[in-house]
């Protein structure tokens, strides 16, 4: 493939013109962060200073311990890879929706990356609420959003290992904290 | 590009998460600089929040065009950051970052890519369509150069010129279609197409050099 080939397919290709979604930017900005809080790196100053005095032992025994350091994070990857998945089936009070979610153990909680789409319109003073749910019908409410069509960030302070059960209600916004039962969407959550 | 393993071929999942009916956009990236690589290297959220702006899109673009699906791109973008900052004490915060996030990037889709297509198989009714274990080995490193710096030149051109180009290249409307889509004199959509295309050319010069 010559150049001006290659320049055609790339500008055809929907890789190319892909916009991430407007949350990425935070769940990266935190990932990093939280990254370097639990494996602060060696400074560089001191280790340009540590280079200068050449590889004494003691430097060595430093280096490795940063590389299990890096490593260990690297392969935790308890910030950077979801840990749950699971795909969401529509229900009677919405045969259309369909969705999917991605669960991430953060030392905050759980962050739960929720893709729903079809879901039908709110009226008026409506929201749609996730839930996660145990085995024995214990419901904990991990967000409210209005989009019938996107993906949304929620978080969870139960995990999804002992509430494995993902449903999208319809609420009413008023006084009652309880669900509605108006489910429109629903689905098992696995660990990866 | 090599497709050896290739038995499904399914469409590409959608470029954008815009709604539909939507105008496609293009969104400029910001720039970066020496205090924004510094607070970075710190772990500061505004320096990573300034390096993603920057370079975001670009790191999406590439792991879009390894992975094929937005949920392991956004993963793969995810992990690049972070593993550009466990590598950032050799960060030369007086030069532009891009290649050596590049490298990063790639090399960080390319393990995603490997990680799943070790995955346990399933039956092949119940594997998605775009699974990349089943679709496509992925691009070579010299493509995924190509892909990052057409992507860099398109982010730099103006919002209204990289719009054409979409439409142009990617929807495949002609520039007739373009010009009653977007409620434009024909000549107005030549004359911006026109101006694209010169920008491109001159912003990617040879394809094969080495990633800016």
């Amino acid at each position: 493939m010559n150049d001006l080939e290659l320049l055609d397919e790339l500008l055809a290709h929907p890789s190319t013109w892909v916009e991430p979604p407007p949350d990425l930017e935070d769940v990266v900005v935190w990932a990093v962060v939280d990254a370097a809080a639990a494996a602060p790196r060696i400074a560089p100053a001191a280790a340009h200073r540590r280079r200068r005095r050449g590889a004494s032992l003691f430097a060595v025994a430093a280096a490795l311990v940063a590389a299990l350091a890096v490593g260990a994070a690297v392969l935790g990857g308890g910030a950077a890879t979801a840990d749950y998945q699971g795909n969401l089936s529509a229900t009677g009070l919405a045969p259309g929706a369909h969705g999917s979610v991605a669960i991430t153990h953060t030392a905050a909680g759980f962050r739960v990356r929720l893709d729903a789409r079809g879901l039908p319109p709110l009226g008026d003073r409506e929201l749609y609420q996730a839930w996660l749910k145990d085995a024995a019908g214990t419901l904990v409410p991990i967000g409210t959003f209005s989009s019938s069509n996107d993906r949304v960030t929620l978080w969870s302070g139960v995990s999804p290992h002992d509430f494995p059960t993902l449903t999208i209600t319809i609420e009413p916004i008023d006084n009652n904290q309880a669900s509605s039962g108006q489910r429109v969407l629903m689905g098992d959550v696995h660990r990866r | 590009m090599q497709r050896a393993r290739q038995r499904v071929r399914p469409e590409p999942s959608s470029p954008s998460r815009t709604r539909p009916g939507e105008l496609p956009t293009v969104t400029r990236s910001k720039s970066v600089g020496r205090d924004d690589l510094e607070a970075f290297r710190d772990g500061d959220p505004a320096g990573v929040r300034a390096l993603y702006q920057t370079y975001g899109r670009l790191v999406d673009a590439v792991a879009h065009r390894v992975l094929g699906s937005h949920e392991l791109a956004e993963e793969a973008t995810q992990q690049t950051f972070v593993r550009a900052w466990q590598a950032s004490d050799r960060i030369d915060v007086g030069r532009d970052p891009a290649a050596w996030l590049a490298t990063i990037a790639k090399r960080n889709a390319i393990d995603i890519y490997r990680r799943e297509a070790r995955r346990p198989k399933r039956a092949l009714d119940d594997v998605a369509a775009d699974d990349p274990a089943l679709v496509t080995l992925p691009p070579d490193l010299g493509a995924l150069d190509a892909a990052w710096r057409v992507r860099r030149a398109i982010d730099e051109l103006p919002g209204d010129e990289a719009t054409v180009v979409r439409l142009q290249h990617l929807d495949g409307l002609t520039q007739q279609e373009i010009a009653d889509k977007l409620g434009l004199a024909l000549g107005t959509v030549k004359s911006r197409a026109h101006r694209a295309h010169q920008r491109l050319a001159a912003a990617l010069g040879h394809l094969r050099e080495a990633p800016a």
